[in-house]
């Protein structure tokens, strides 16, 4: 009987139901389109903030100092020390492998260039003295795994604009900086003699390269003929990695040394961008890694800030929509006064007739957040790929939520006007007053 | 007449309108506070964009470079390619009703050596090292991720003090508190170390001194090679202002940090689709709660509309009562709503930024307006109203 006047209920007057289905499922929606946003939300900034480039920076422990001013290094040739390329396969390998966003290794050789195809004009010969920069364009890594990892200063530098293509790798083809161009009357598709010392090489110029800073003054080719012409087979001298941290708290920034066993572990196994600076320094002996502060900080605080932003704009969608399911049900209690009056009348007590009403608003809550979370899923697909360009994942762990999230808001919202209709006495409400 | 109708008809189903009133302030809350979270998240993302230092560079316009020449024998960078410090003027106090720090660099080469009583590191060969003349004082200004270690009280303050990097320390076995010997071109200086810099760049490789100290030791009296710049203001404002700099300053090259601008336009871009996606959801939210409301309403209303019908009213008479009220509601929802909206984004600007939002006033009219209309639209229930038949409602078929 009791189940049968439930199911009459929704039966009967379909209507109605539908309505305050279809708001409670809307308002379940909005639920879980934004929590489903806001739970990858962190990922989502991070990945963003990679277009920084690289916050991390490898040089050889054992290297002089550098005499850079205005991105040209001033030391003697050979000064210093180089790290084997080889070796850099390695970085695969690290626990927090999969938060390498990408890293280029990084050659510089002073050279002198020469335009040879068309041959320039006789007024405008002559050797241009340049820093060539000897790195990785797209550069595919075999995983142990068997994966195949691209990478590159494409991923390192992503503001790095070129105007036709990147070199392509292992071949005799140049990036140019766009100002070295200009200043030597030098386009695409010309080629020019590079020289350092007695070493020479013959490079297509491929694209020009904009980035707002030295490297426009400079030729950015494939790190194998940076290394022939400096004579420093299968090594390089500086690697930028660009990795995924979280912001480091106040626990990230103790020292490893003093910490207990159980710490360190916990320490090296959350992506600190110090505790990846660790394992990539163990994977790559004789460097120094350095995070690159001005990156890995600002980085930091201004994640953790919008992380928070979200989040509390999260409640709020959450705080609305709650509010919506809330009033609703709460709308479908109060019409139902005269019903409650009636079955009172025909000697219902009040635990049966807030027991029928209550499993009425449990399904109803059940279905609409069932349904809402099935068009949630749609609209956080929709919202993700329209702010970040990305659907967020569905996460199954918004589901249980959203359904228990439904069912408290519904009876939390049919409770105050069921306790008020209950209490109502049956022959007022019957007389219509 | 019809106020007092009005009246009678808000007090009669305060219930029933409370809970409308609720949805439309909590909607307003929310939607006021995100407008002026909105508002102002430009401005907070770009004094947060601060925290990454200078984004625009002034710098000489640059000469073809050398590097294989200078390199062997060169102490000194080559003085064409410096600018002169009276540039530094010409750089505006503030952008966008903000202040703006401009920094001079003057970058040289130099020997390096501690000074101490201990004959093996008096015996030692110098170091050579950048030497980066500066305003050490506002060094966190265009560099605020920088770790600086060290800064003992008691340095003698009469003595020049420098700041040096970290691996040029290891280099040079220098901790705070040492003096060092500096030597370029045949000119001596010395100075104390105040504290070891980690900067994770190349800036870990050099020594900062101060500006007037770096000219006189690099014999380059007035002179510097770059000026940093962190201004406030959005990507397309820092754009314009590299334009007004350069056309200013025609003696030199003007370039915006573009790792950093870029991110800080693709970032605003993101958080701005999201905050409006999300007002427009909460309306959504809002009209839908509304709508309940006003439907429940509409059942309840049938006898008294029938009564009006019955007594001559016509519908479109009953129907504007019907709306004005929900208007009023509206436009009551809106303004208490938007009141408490704002105030909520103060905490909220608070909370997340440290510095609560500047209050745009302009928010409380646009939220009430908005707000009119979604309790109208919400209103929408009521139509059914004009369909009822008095005859029908009194004998009691309804």
């Amino acid at each position: 009987m009791f189940l049968r006047i439930v199911g009459e209920c929704f039966a009967r007057r379909p209507r109605r139901k539908i309505l305050a289905a279809v708001v409670l499922s809307l308002g379940m929606a909005v639920a879980t389109a934004m929590l489903s946003v806001s739970l990858d939300i962190g990922d989502r900034l991070a990945r963003e903030f990679r277009r920084l480039g690289a916050n991390l920076l490898v040089t050889p422990h054992a290297d002089s100092l550098r005499l850079e001013i205005g991105g040209v290094d001033y030391r003697p040739a050979n000064a210093g020390a180089f790290l084997p390329e080889s070796d850099l396969a390695k970085l695969r390998e690290i626990f927090w492998r999969n938060n390498v966003v990408g890293f280029a290794p990084i050659l510089e050789v002073p050279v002198s260039a020469v335009a040879i195809s068309p041959a320039p004009p006789e007024s405008a010969r002559g050797a241009f003295r340049a820093t060539l920069i000897g790195t990785w364009s797209a550069h595919a890594i075999m995983s142990p795994d068997g994966s195949r990892f691209v990478t590159g200063i494409e991923k390192t530098n992503p503001w790095w604009q070129t105007d036709g293509r990147w070199f392509t790798e292992g071949s005799d083809e140049c990036v140019m900086g766009v100002k070295f161009a200009q200043r030597n009357g030098l386009h695409i598709g010309n080629v020019i003699r590079v020289a350092a010392g007695t070493r020479t090489a013959a490079l297509a110029v491929t694209g020009l390269l904009s980035s707002g800073g030295s490297e426009e003054d400079s030729i950015v080719a494939p790190l194998a003929i940076a290394q022939q012409l400096d004579g420093k087979m299968g090594q390089y001298r500086r690697l930028d990695v660009s990795v995924l941290t979280r912001p480091e708290d106040a626990f990230a920034r103790r020292d490893p040394a003093t910490m207990t066993p159980e710490e360190y572990d916990r320490w090296y196994c959350t992506p600190y961008i110090s505790s990846i600076a660790l394992q990539i320094g163990q994977a790559l002996p004789g460097t120094d890694v350095r995070p690159i502060r001005r990156v890995a900080e600002g980085e930091g605080q201004m994640l953790s800030h919008i992380s928070v932003l979200m989040w509390l704009v999260t409640f709020a969608a959450l705080f609305a929509s709650a509010l919506a399911v809330g009033a609703t049900s709460a709308a479908t209690v109060l019409e139902r006064q005269v019903e409650i009056g009636l079955m009172k009348a025909l000697g219902a007590g009040t635990r049966l007739v807030a027991a029928l009403l209550v499993a009425e608003q449990l399904l109803l809550g059940l279905v609409g957040g069932a349904l809402g979370y099935a068009a949630g899923i749609l609209l956080a697909r929709l919202l993700g790929e329209s702010v970040f360009g990305e659907a967020p994942d569905e996460s199954l762990l918004v589901l249980p939520v959203i359904l228990a999230l439904a069912v408290i808001v519904t009876l939390a919202g049919s409770l105050f006007p069921l306790r008020g209709a209950v209490r109502h006495d049956p022959a007022m409400v019957l007389r219509g007053e | 007449m019809f106020w007092r109708i009005e009246f009678r008809l808000l007090k009669a189903s305060r219930g029933r309108l409370a809970v409308a009133l609720l949805a439309l302030s909590s909607g307003a809350a929310i939607t006021a506070a995100l407008l002026n979270l909105q508002l102002d998240a430009s401005r907070k993302l770009t004094r947060e964009f601060r925290a990454f230092g200078a984004n625009v560079i002034l710098s000489a316009p640059e000469e073809p470079s050398a590097p294989a020449t200078a390199r062997a024998a060169a102490i000194t960078a080559p003085a064409e390619s410096l600018l002169d410090a009276g540039i530094l003027s010409g750089v505006p106090a503030g952008w966008e009703a903000q202040p703006v720090t401009a920094v001079p660099f003057l970058y040289f080469i130099a020997d390096a050596k501690r000074v101490s009583s201990d004959p093996v590191v008096a015996a030692s060969s110098p170091t050579t090292l950048v030497i980066a003349g500066t305003r050490l004082s506002d060094l966190p200004r265009v560099a605020p991720g920088w770790k600086m270690k060290g800064r003992p009280a008691d340095v003698d303050s009469s003595s020049i003090p420098c700041l040096v990097g970290a691996k040029a320390a290891e280099e040079l076995g220098t901790a705070p508190g040492d003096a060092l010997h500096l030597r370029a071109n045949e000119r001596d200086g010395s100075c104390n170390v105040e504290a070891i810099l980690s900067a994770g760049g190349p800036e870990d490789d050099q020594l900062f001194l101060p500006l007037a100290t770096a000219q006189e030791l690099a014999g380059l009296p007035g002179r510097i090679s770059l000026v940093q710049i962190s201004a406030p203001g959005s990507a397309a404002g820092i754009a314009r202002l590299v334009s007004q700099l350069s056309e200013r300053l025609p003696g030199a090259q003007v370039r915006p940090v573009r790792q950093f601008t870029e991110t800080e336009a693709a970032l605003y871009a993101r958080i701005h689709g999201l905050l409006l996606a999300i007002v427009v959801l909460v309306l959504l939210l809002t009209i839908l709660c509304v709508m309940t409301a006003m439907t429940t309403l509409a059942l309840e209303r049938k006898r008294d509309v029938g009564l009006m019908k019955m007594l001559g009213g016509h519908i479109s008479r009953v129907l504007r009562l019907f709306l004005v009220e929900a208007g009023t509601l509206g436009l009551a929802g809106g303004l208490l709503g938007s009141a408490v909206g704002l105030l909520l984004s103060q905490w909220l600007g608070k909370r997340v930024f440290g510095v609560s939002a500047a209050l745009r006033w302009e928010i409380l009219p646009l939220t009430a307006a908005l707000m009119v209309l979604v309790a109208i639209a919400g209103a929408f229930p009521l139509r059914l109203l004009a369909r009822v038949k008095p005859a029908v409602i009194f004998r009691g078929e309804a």
